[in-house]
């Protein structure tokens, strides 16, 4: 991807839609022209024209598919398009026994019909499309595709369409619906006193307002940014290099038994992470071992992890991070070194130059490349590193926070708010600026980096 | 002693002194990344559950004790059951997805659609979502087509969700030579066949990667399940020992190993396919 390249041609490339819609206009131009009265029979009740030309089963679908259409709109999918605009609007009273709307259930419900309409407007077209070429095939004297031949091509010609049916709807309804419903909750009232029940209403731009303006969350949400900067680069960093320089010692010729030394890495890599963080929240709780010696020696017992803990809080999470993700690391780059051209530095030692210099001129830039958009899904990952304090401290509400601890990260607090404390709307736009900020963190590093800028270099 | 002789002992004592370092610091490696997991098996063998009744890291006695209530005592923690149930959940959660995720990535690697270039870059921009926000929405429509509290709420989305993830996966079959396809397409072999009998045979690796990453995600998450499953009996593993506390850490620990081995297991087995497979995912973008 070359992003810079994308934004210099973006202007061409809008100059370009008008001419790709006149095109787009011109192809239902010739269909609404050209297509004889079967096209339009199709237009107005979807599989008729195929039934005319004899197209039993696919007209049959058709017509099929536009029954369930209009049946899903009557019972359910006009309400739900509408309550999208209006959220609800009777609001349900328990004393009076009134069942009212449930505004985010109406939001989520709307936003599938919308999904659904657009799929059905894509099988409409698609229809008519189809029996215009039928009408052609006729006209020019070709025999068109038997239903026989069309279900063949699905497992051929257009296989990918099949193939990617079930994955499409799927990641459409768990994974784009969800986002988008968290986008535009981010644009209501929903949260604090106004939760179902209660009915939510549009608000715009009110929540970003809310966060740089009112004394709650400003302040909390600057500092905690600060130091979620913080721990991203620095775990990214630590986990890179250590992970990193693991895998080149245990490439050295002088290791013996490298599958041995490898097992102990690979060992903490495959405990599931919860374990992991549950168990050192155990070694650094107050009856934990660490305290066990500190106490056996003369001293107090230290909070490691308590709500006065702040940079030992933060020392452990680094370094529990670090001992989850380094062998991932390691794993990858041992593959990737693996793939380093050898014979760079059999020359290199001919010019008798260092191992130190081998690694920085030839190994680095290598593992940097290939890596680089490792790289930077492990920065995002980090960013909104959500278990790790989760699991270490938990829901911890120190002073000079709002709903949030030293150790925070945005997502913890983000996390605070919206699941323990019912701020949903101010959560979500919350989200939107981190999702802001961490994509523009990956495009400028991305375009940095050696794999964006030498492309070729090591191919 | 001549000069030639001076060098070729400096040289020798560097290059012992470079493996002694070496050494010293793999050793230290090891302690890091297996002291803990020694401490958890110790904690296992605990006679007493209690973390305040151990010595530092070693508990006072040893003794089964902490095995035979996870599998006998099940009134307030029912182990085997959620044993079961999550291992129900991650196979068929990584049959499922498995199949999902590797039929997007052949797709998007082979087949120039429409719609693909405007896919790839949804998904990737879709990535960078704090993903949980997602889940109170997800919670919603599990409440609207009745799938709370039930399995195969979870595993439809596990299954669902894994087709995000097939960047790696495309990357791999972008390797394998468009001369294969061509050969087989002239043979008069369907774009169906293509994929069932010369591509999958071939991206075994691949195939094994995809499996064990779409295991161990169901196997070891927990905001999910803990908030789609009500009933104590129907708890994973992950939420179970989520609700045990400090009295009780020997049981933690020996549930940990359970819960911990099927997965050490498979990865020792299948590492090099990890390490290949991480490899071609990265390098391609």
């Amino acid at each position: 991807m070359k992003i810079v390249e994308k934004f210099k041609a973006l202007p061409d490339k809008i100059r370009a839609i008008p001419k790709k819609l006149s095109d787009k206009l011109a192809g239902a131009k010739e269909i609404l022209t050209q297509g004889n009265g079967k096209v339009t029979a199709s237009m107005l009740v979807m599989g008729l024209g195929q039934l005319i030309y004899k197209q039993w089963v696919k007209g049959a679908m058709f017509a099929f598919i536009q029954i369930a259409f209009i049946v899903y709109f009557v019972l359910t999918g006009a309400t739900d398009l509408f309550g999208f605009f209006t959220l609800g609007t009777r609001e349900g009273n328990a004393w009076y026994g009134v069942e009212g709307d449930n505004s985010v259930v109406r939001l989520i419900m709307g936003i599938l019909a919308i999904m659904i309409i657009v799929l059905y407007a894509a099988i409409y077209v698609s229809n008519v499309k189809d029996v215009y070429r039928t009408q052609c095939a006729m006209d020019t004297l070709k025999k068109p595709a038997d239903f026989k031949q069309e279900a063949a091509a699905l497992l051929d010609k257009s296989f990918h369409k099949t193939a990617l049916a079930l994955p499409v709807i799927g990641v459409c309804v768990f994974s784009i619906l969800p986002i988008v419903f968290m986008i535009l909750i981010a644009f209501t009232n929903y949260g604090g006193d106004i939760v179902p029940p209660a009915l939510v209403d549009w608000v715009g731009f009110a929540n970003f307002g809310k966060i740089l303006s009112l004394g709650q969350f400003a302040p909390t949400f600057f500092k905690i940014f600060g130091w979620n900067m913080l721990w991203a680069v620095l775990a990214t960093a630590l986990n890179y290099f250590a992970g990193l320089g693991l895998a080149l010692l245990l490439n050295k010729k002088c290791v013996k038994g490298k599958a041995i030394w490898r097992a102990f890495p690979i060992l903490a890599y495959a405990i599931p992470g919860f374990i992991t963080l549950l168990g050192f929240k155990f070694m650094f709780s107050y009856g934990g071992p660490i305290n066990y010696y500190i106490q056996q020696g003369g001293g107090e017992a230290v909070g490691f992890l308590g709500l006065d803990a702040k940079w030992s809080a933060r020392f452990i999470g680094l370094a529990v991070n670090a001992w989850i993700s380094i062998p991932s690391t390691m794993l990858l780059a041992t593959g990737i070194l693996s793939n380093v051209n050898t014979d760079l530095y059999e020359a290199a030692r001919v010019d008798g130059a260092s191992s130190w210099k081998q690694f920085i001129k030839i190994t680095l830039p290598y593992v940097l490349f290939a890596t680089t958009p490792v790289l930077i899904s492990q920065f995002i990952g980090n960013f909104n590193n959500f278990g790790i304090f989760y699991f270490l401290r938990g829901g911890l509400y120190a002073d000079g926070y709002f709903l949030a601890s030293d150790t925070d990260l945005l997502i913890n607090w983000l996390y605070n708010m919206s699941i323990d404390n019912n701020y949903y709307s101010i959560g979500a736009a919350i989200s939107l600026v981190i999702f802001v900020i961490t994509s523009i963190i990956s495009l400028t590093v991305y375009v940095l980096s050696p794999s964006y800028k030498q492309e070729e270099t090591f191919r | 002693m001549n000069k030639a002789n001076v060098k070729v002992v400096k040289a020798k004592t560097k290059r012992v002194l470079n493996v002694l370092i070496t050494y010293c610091i793999l050793i230290l490696v090891a302690f890091i990344f297996f002291f803990p997991c020694l401490w958890l098996i110790l904690a296992s063998f605990s006679k007493s559950g209690s973390i305040y009744s151990f010595d530092g890291f070693f508990p006072a006695q040893y003794g089964f004790d902490a095995f035979k209530s996870l599998f006998t005592d099940t009134v307030m923690y029912n182990y085997p059951r959620w044993f079961a149930n999550t291992l129900f959940i991650a196979v068929m959660s990584c049959i499922l997805g498995t199949l999902l995720t590797i039929l997007t990535a052949y797709c998007m690697s082979r087949f120039r659609f429409k719609s693909r270039k405007a896919m790839m870059k949804a998904t990737l921009l879709l990535g960078m979502f704090p993903s949980f926000m997602g889940t109170i929405a997800v919670y919603l429509i599990m409440t609207q087509f009745n799938l709370i509290n039930q399995h195969w709420g979870l595993i439809l989305i596990y299954s669902a969700q894994a087709p995000m993830g097939y960047m790696v996966q495309k990357g791999f079959f972008d390797t394998i030579p468009y001369s294969i396809d061509e050969a087989a397409r002239i043979d008069g072999a369907s774009n169906f066949t293509v994929f069932v009998k010369f591509i999958l045979p071939l991206s075994k690796p691949m195939l094994v990667y995809t499996a064990l990453t779409s295991f161990t995600w169901p196997w070891s998450d927990f905001i999910l399940p803990k908030m789609l499953l009500i009933d104590k009996d129907l708890y994973t593993v992950a939420v179970g020992l989520m609700s045990l506390g400090e009295t009780e850490f020997a049981r933690f620990a020996a549930g940990s190993i359970f819960i911990a081995i099927p997965i050490i297991v498979l990865y020792f087995c299948l590492v090099k396919y990890m390490i290949n497979g991480m490899a071609a995912g990265a390098v391609k973008e």
